[in-house]
């Protein structure tokens, strides 16, 4: 209403003197252009990421990708859009945000690392992302967490990305752009809660493996599922293993499992059972959650601008000093009609998508209880797809890769380097492997002393 | 071990296809062209709060204060550049509007002057814009200096302004002047 | 040795680093307490210059600081960038020395970690799951728990009583259902049975129960910490049921948050005759003297914020008035004090603030009364207010300056006098400003009281010219909407009710009754139907809408559609507003008659005749209906159907203002002072 009309109260001036109205530009950067760049590093650093993982199962590229990613998309190009964040503009494309485009980069943005992970598994988190990179290069300590800890926090990306998924349908948020603990520290700059939560975990991954990662990540949570059934996935060479269990205690997120088995205290009956309860539980769990998030859905909408307005609004107890939307909104002339319309609309959709988020959170609560109801057994050591970011530290530990030729190391098995180790190493019982591994780590602790 | 590994092709196949649908569907929505989106204030929407100068995650914010001279009426009390109810029309601190000095002026000709900011100085306040169109042709006017932008996924101040005048344009439109309005 | 050389640069750098890091914070945090380009010591010091431009010194002085705060901004800023470059490149350094130091001393496993059995580990993990996702349920659970007191409290305000007991009501069959739960899988766990999952309970917190039975029946060595969720889930119950049985306790202490338009007038019949209503917790009993040292004494909860109770309902829940008093004697009288000046208008009540108004030709005021102790805590005279006139207007003597009633909200307090005066001040008496509307013309004096809508102070100014109805901005005084009203002039006052499912303000004008939405002012519905001098208000109750006028009529309109549902002309009020119950709409005139209307047909079921004109209004109190009449009599009605006087006496003095109420006490304004009634 205000200013629509521009009014020029004083006429434009007659000059005499032959002035000229100075010519002003403004440039518009050549952000396109940059962010194919993005697309195209994005690329090219998975794929080279995937050949040092898969072919020359190399830690040193790896962490010289984590270098230039932190350098590039973090401090040059202040990590802004993220595939972590594009989730939110997928979603809010997809909940048909009215007049939102989706750019086409940010899908490639979001599409290639799944996809990737798919062919690969999680190449992108190894180091192209900039924020597992920033923490995987101050990473140096590996505090021991216990897995029963660490697989139930594991759970939190799932709340996270259900609240993000809810926020950004509805046009209220991107709660993952606005808590996003790293971005602050790449632009150095920014809200100083934030920054404080970014160094504060930055120092954490000095002896945990990637907390933001395990704990937080959203889109982590999307490539653990998608890798699960990668393609080509981290694995360890079992020829060739000697369960020295180094590799184990160095990865970083705990994902090489140990050998296990036989050791289960419960007869059959009993787990059977359990797995079967927790099967039929999990319809309950989700219908129960997606009906508790449901009836909160009206104190979630208050995310929203317009219905956070409208409440201010009708506030009973006005506060001393009215906020600035309120007075703003009575200034632009807005129909408190047009303001209820899109309230009630907001409100009807948080019901429900509110509904769906927690459908989301019971089912992958109900599926985490019943996989973690599975019994498995294994008779070595074995890489969890889901959970390793082929960050390729266990390559560096791993003794036998120290002996190395320029060969592979699966083509070093295959042609028979290691023929030579009796088979009863290669294929023993579990007490014999750690009596051995045991010997193994000393001779090994010998020869680094030499090298 | 055989069942597995058929249990994971088949995983492995039903992801790429849900992959390859979802990059279908989203395909369709996407654009190259004109997904392609930078902030924007539309000056006829804002209501010069102030927000901008605190809001952005850059430290000096990247909204700058523009100015359209051929909107500008050249006055030598003009209203942005001088304090309300200012008794004498000279450079000293006390009756400049703007707290950084960003804003100087250039004697043209009786009776006209030119205003010109210093983007460098101007920390996006809107003092002067709040000057200028309660008392002056509105030709200063806020807007996004792209080059500053960071191009945040969702900008920090538009999620707080009160007018909701800060938007995603496409990058071809990036700027909202008054120049040739 | 060379790893010893990394750990020593990493552990100087460090040092550095937190150095570094510690100045800039400082630096930001003097940065961000003073931003030196907005001090308020420059903006004083600008006022100061503009006071006396000619003071060279204290333009000389400004300009200093203006140097010397933007150098200071300026370098702050630059110090804070290079500090970040510097800790980022430490960082990096720290990052390498470290990485250095123990890739030399590279970890090998202890011999004896690695025995960790998988299958406990993740029946533990199954259970920190469980817990976790306990305690969200339990967050939400109490969250839902929680929302009807919020709601409540919003929806009471908004005057609907039924979504709020709905709530109610879920809940508590949500806290049924999870005691029943609870014992349950109590029974369950002596039993070691496993089809719990069989009751179909939706509950969540069941469903988790389940799971915890489930792992009690299987595994009996990881039983251990499984009570721990059990516990919680108790423990989430209790918080629950604690919740809801304060919720009801707290349901007639917060009833400042209900309009009395949701409490149905109860029945008086217990209440009256035996003195057994004891006084509320949070009321001294009547031992506690008045001249106890004021910060002591409670902050009543009830609050009477504007003309005729909040909204201008005409109601209150208060609880435990007196039936009798006496001014000479002071029985059951707290105090009574003088009001320096004269006037119409009715006290309003928010905490411990008495408001009220008095006005003659030299000055017009706005008092605040401490409702203990009526010591008179400050007066805001309404002076300085450009376009005020600077002669009085004409008003006739028994219309005043000060008529109109004044609207608060516990924040801000409003008033309005006959010359088109409104000031607003905080409850300390600070002036937050003053407006003059144009002096009203009008013949008698404006009298229509004002009205609060959260930020809106809404104002019916029906004179002969300009009539239209407005909101300004309650902080700053500023218009938000108004509109022009094609009425003539009319002295009644606007209510607060839903209407057409909306926030309504409702106006008794010549000739219409018109519904105007709140929020914006746009016109809801429309009846035509009054005519003469409009003087009466209109009231509420139960979606239907009564207005009445001397000379004109008695409608009953439903108020979502704007419905005529009944007229009747039989008693009919001059300046004392009508007020409504679910069942009947008493009416007091400037006759003496007093009459009960059936509120479904319109008939006047019960007349009482008096015989002593009333011009103040009906009001339901404590269960029962109180007027004065204008000779200072006091007369109370049963609210049952049969409209019974229960008993009436004189007060002594003459009062045409309109009670207020808070707990347990009667504020009323004779035409000299101010009186408390409260039971001794």
């Amino acid at each position: 209403m205000r200013n629509t009309v521009l009014v020029a109260r004083f006429p434009k001036p007659d000059f005499t003197s032959g002035y000229q109205y100075p010519d002003v530009l403004h440039r518009v950067p050549m952000e396109t252009f940059w962010s194919w760049v993005d697309v195209v590093l994005l690329v090219g650093m998975m794929g080279f990421v995937a050949w040092a993982v898969h072919r020359r199962r190399s830690r040193r590229a790896i962490l010289a990708v984590s270098i230039v990613s932190v350098l590039y998309f973090g401090f040059f190009r202040t990590g802004c859009v993220c595939s972590v964040g594009s989730i939110q503009n997928v979603v809010l494309a997809m909940a048909g945000g009215d007049g939102y485009r989706l750019p086409l980069v940010v899908l490639l943005m979001f599409l290639l690392p799944l996809v990737f992970a798919l062919l690969f598994g999680r190449v992108f988190c190894a180091g192209v992302c900039p924020i597992g990179a920033l923490q995987e290069l101050v990473n140096v300590r590996q505090w021991h967490i216990s897995r029963a800890v660490t697989s139930a926090l594991s759970f939190i990306p799932w709340v996270y990305l259900s609240f993000a998924i809810l926020y950004a349908a509805t046009r209220s948020q991107f709660i993952i752009c606005r808590f996003d603990p790293f971005v602050g520290i790449f632009r150095m700059g920014g809200d100083v809660g934030m920054l404080v939560f970014g160094v504060l975990l930055m120092v954490l991954s000095v002896f945990v493996g990637r907390p933001f990662c395990r704990f937080l990540c959203p889109y982590g949570a999307l490539l653990g599922i998608v890798s699960r059934v990668a393609v080509k996935r981290v694995k360890i060479t079992h020829r060739q293993c000697i369960n020295c269990r180094l590799c184990h205690h160095a990865c970083p997120v705990d994902a090489i499992r140990e050998p296990c088995g036989g050791k289960v205290a419960e007869s059959r009956t009993i787990g059977t059972r359990r797995v079967a309860l927790y099967l039929l539980l999990l319809p309950l769990l989700t219908v129960g959650a997606a009906l508790l998030l449901q009836s909160q859905s009206d104190t979630l909408s208050m995310a929203h601008r317009d219905v956070w307005l409208y409440t201010q609004l009708r506030s009973d107890n006005p506060p001393a000093v009215l906020p600035a939307e309120v007075e703003a909104f009575h200034e632009m002339g807005r129909s408190m009609d047009e303001l209820e319309a899109s309230v009630v609309s907001v409100k009807e959709s948080y019901r429900r998508l509110s509904a769906w988020a927690g459908a989301l959170m019971g089912f992958v609560l109900g599926c985490k209880l019943v996989r973690l109801s599975l019994k498995r057994t294994r008779k070595t050591y074995e890489v969890d797809p889901s959970t390793c970011v082929a960050c390729g530290k266990c390559f560096s530990y791993c003794p036998q890769a120290g002996r190395s030729t320029s060969q592979p190391m699966e083509q070093r098995a295959e042609n028979g380097v290691y023929s030579n180790y009796p088979e009863s190493r290669q294929r023993s019982s579990v007490a014999q492997h750690v009596n051995e591994s045991t010997r193994f780590i000393k001779n090994s602790q010998h020869e680094e002393k030499h090298l | 071990m055989e069942r597995r590994e058929f249990l994971r092709t088949c995983g492995t196949l039903i992801t790429g296809g849900g992959l390859a649908s979802l990059g279908g569907v989203l395909g369709s929505k996407a654009s190259a062209v004109e997904g392609e989106t930078m902030w924007q204030i539309d000056p006829e929407r804002c209501l010069q709060c102030g927000r901008c100068e605190t809001e952005c995650v850059m430290r000096v914010s990247a909204v700058k204060c523009f100015h359209a001279n051929q909107v500008c009426g050249y006055c030598d009390l003009c209203g942005g550049y001088y304090r309300e109810g200012v008794k004498e029309l000279n450079t000293a601190a006390e009756n400049l509007m703007c707290p950084t000095g960003a804003i100087t002026r250039r004697f043209v000709e009786e009776p006209y002057f030119e205003y010109t900011i210093d983007e460098d100085l101007c920390n996006g306040c809107g003092k002067c814009v709040k000057g200028c169109s309660s008392f002056g042709n509105g030709s200063l006017f806020l807007q996004i200096q792209q080059e500053r932008c960071l191009q945040c996924n969702e900008c920090s101040i538009a999620k707080v302004c009160v007018s909701g005048a800060i938007q995603r344009v496409p990058v071809g439109t990036a700027y909202k002047l008054k120049d040739h309005a | 040795m060379k790893k010893n050389i990394y750990r020593n640069i990493a552990l100087v750098t460090m040092a550095f680093a937190i150095a570094v890091a510690s100045m800039m914070a400082v630096s930001w945090w003097q940065m961000r307490r003073a931003t030196p380009l907005q001090t308020e010591v420059m903006e004083t010091l600008k006022q100061l210059g503009e006071a006396n431009p000619d003071n060279a010194v204290l333009s000389g002085q400004i300009r200093q600081l203006d140097l010397l705060s933007r150098k200071a901004f300026f370098t702050g800023e630059s110090q804070l960038k290079t500090g970040g470059w510097i800790l980022c490149a430490m960082a990096a350094v720290i990052a390498f020395c470290l990485r250095m130091y123990y890739s030399a001393a590279r970890q090998l496993p202890s011999k004896d970690l690695d025995t960790t059995d998988e299958w406990l580990t993740k029946s533990h993990a199954r259970r920190y799951l469980r817990i976790g996702a306990a305690c969200l349920v339990a967050v939400g659970l109490i969250a839902v728990a929680l929302g009807p007191i919020s709601k409540r409290s919003r929806v009471g305000q908004a005057g609907k009583s039924t979504s709020g007991q709905v709530n109610k009501s879920t809940s508590q069959q949500v806290n049924k259902s999870t005691s029943q739960q609870v014992n349950k899988s109590t029974s369950q766990q002596v039993n070691k049975s496993t089809d719990g999952a069989a009751s179909g309970e939706w509950s969540l917190l069941q469903l988790s129960r389940v799971a915890t039975e489930v792992e009690r029946s299987s595994t009996d060595g990881a039983a251990s910490g499984e009570w721990s969720l059990l516990q919680l889930s108790r423990v989430a119950t209790e918080v629950e049921r604690s919740s809801t049985s304060g919720q009801v306790n707290d349901t007639t202490q917060s009833a400042q948050a209900l309009l009395p338009e949701v409490l149905h007038a109860p029945e008086d019949s217990n209440t009256l005759n035996s003195p057994s209503v004891p006084d509320s917790p949070d009321n001294p009993g009547s031992s506690t003297a008045p001249e106890e040292p004021a910060d002591t004494l409670p902050i009543p909860k009830l609050t009477w914020n504007a003309f005729r109770g909040n909204g201008g309902s005409g109601r209150s829940s208060v609880r435990g008035l007196p039936t009798t008093w006496n001014l000479k004697s002071g029985k059951n009288v707290l105090w009574q004090k003088p009001i320096p000046r004269h006037g119409y208008s009715s006290p309003v009540v928010n905490g411990r603030n008495i408001f009220v108004t008095g006005a003659d030709a030299e000055g017009r005021e706005l008092y605040c009364f401490d409702l203990w102790t009526g010591e008179l805590r400050w007066t805001l005279r309404a002076t300085g207010i450009s376009g005020s006139p600077g002669e009085m207007p004409d008003v006739s003597a028994d219309t005043g300056l000060a008529a109109s009633t004044v609207a608060t909200n516990g924040k801000q307090v409003c008033a309005i006098f006959a010359t088109g005066d409104v000031i607003c001040a905080d409850m300390d008496g600070k002036r937050l400003w003053g407006k003059n509307l144009g002096v009203p013309d009008n013949h008698y004096g404006y009298a229509s009281s004002l009205l609060l809508y959260g930020s809106e102070l809404i104002i019916q100014y029906d004179n002969n010219v300009g009539a239209r109805l407005m909101a300004l901005s309650v902080t700053s005084g500023r218009e938000l909407w108004s509109r022009s009203r094609t009425d003539k002039i009319a002295w009644s006052s606007p209510i607060l009710t839903k209407a057409a499912g909306k926030q309504a303000v409702i106006v008794v004008g010549n000739p219409a009754v018109t519904a105007y939405q709140a929020s914006d002012g746009q016109e809801l519905w429309r009846v035509e139907c009054m005519s003469g001098e409009v003087g009466a208000s209109a009231c509420a109750s139960d979606g239907i809408v009564y207005a009445a006028s001397e000379y004109a009529t008695c409608v009953a309109i439903n108020a979502s559609d704007g419905e005529v549902l009944w007229q009747a002309d039989d008693c009919l009020p001059e300046c004392s507003s009508p007020v409504a119950t679910k069942s009947r709409l008493y009416v007091a005139t400037s006759y003496g008659a007093v009459c009960a209307y059936d509120a479904a047909s319109g008939k006047v079921v019960v007349q009482h005749e008096l015989t002593t004109p009333f011009y103040s209004s009906p009001v339901i109190a404590d269960g029962r209906v109180w007027l004065f009449s204008n000779s200072g009599k006091c007369y109370i009605f049963s609210t049952r159907d049969d409209f019974r006087l229960i008993t009436s006496f004189d007060t002594g003095e003459n009062t045409f203002a309109t009670p207020a109420f808070t707990d347990s006490m009667m504020i009323v304004r004779t035409d000299k002072s101010l009186y408390v009634v409260r039971k001794e």
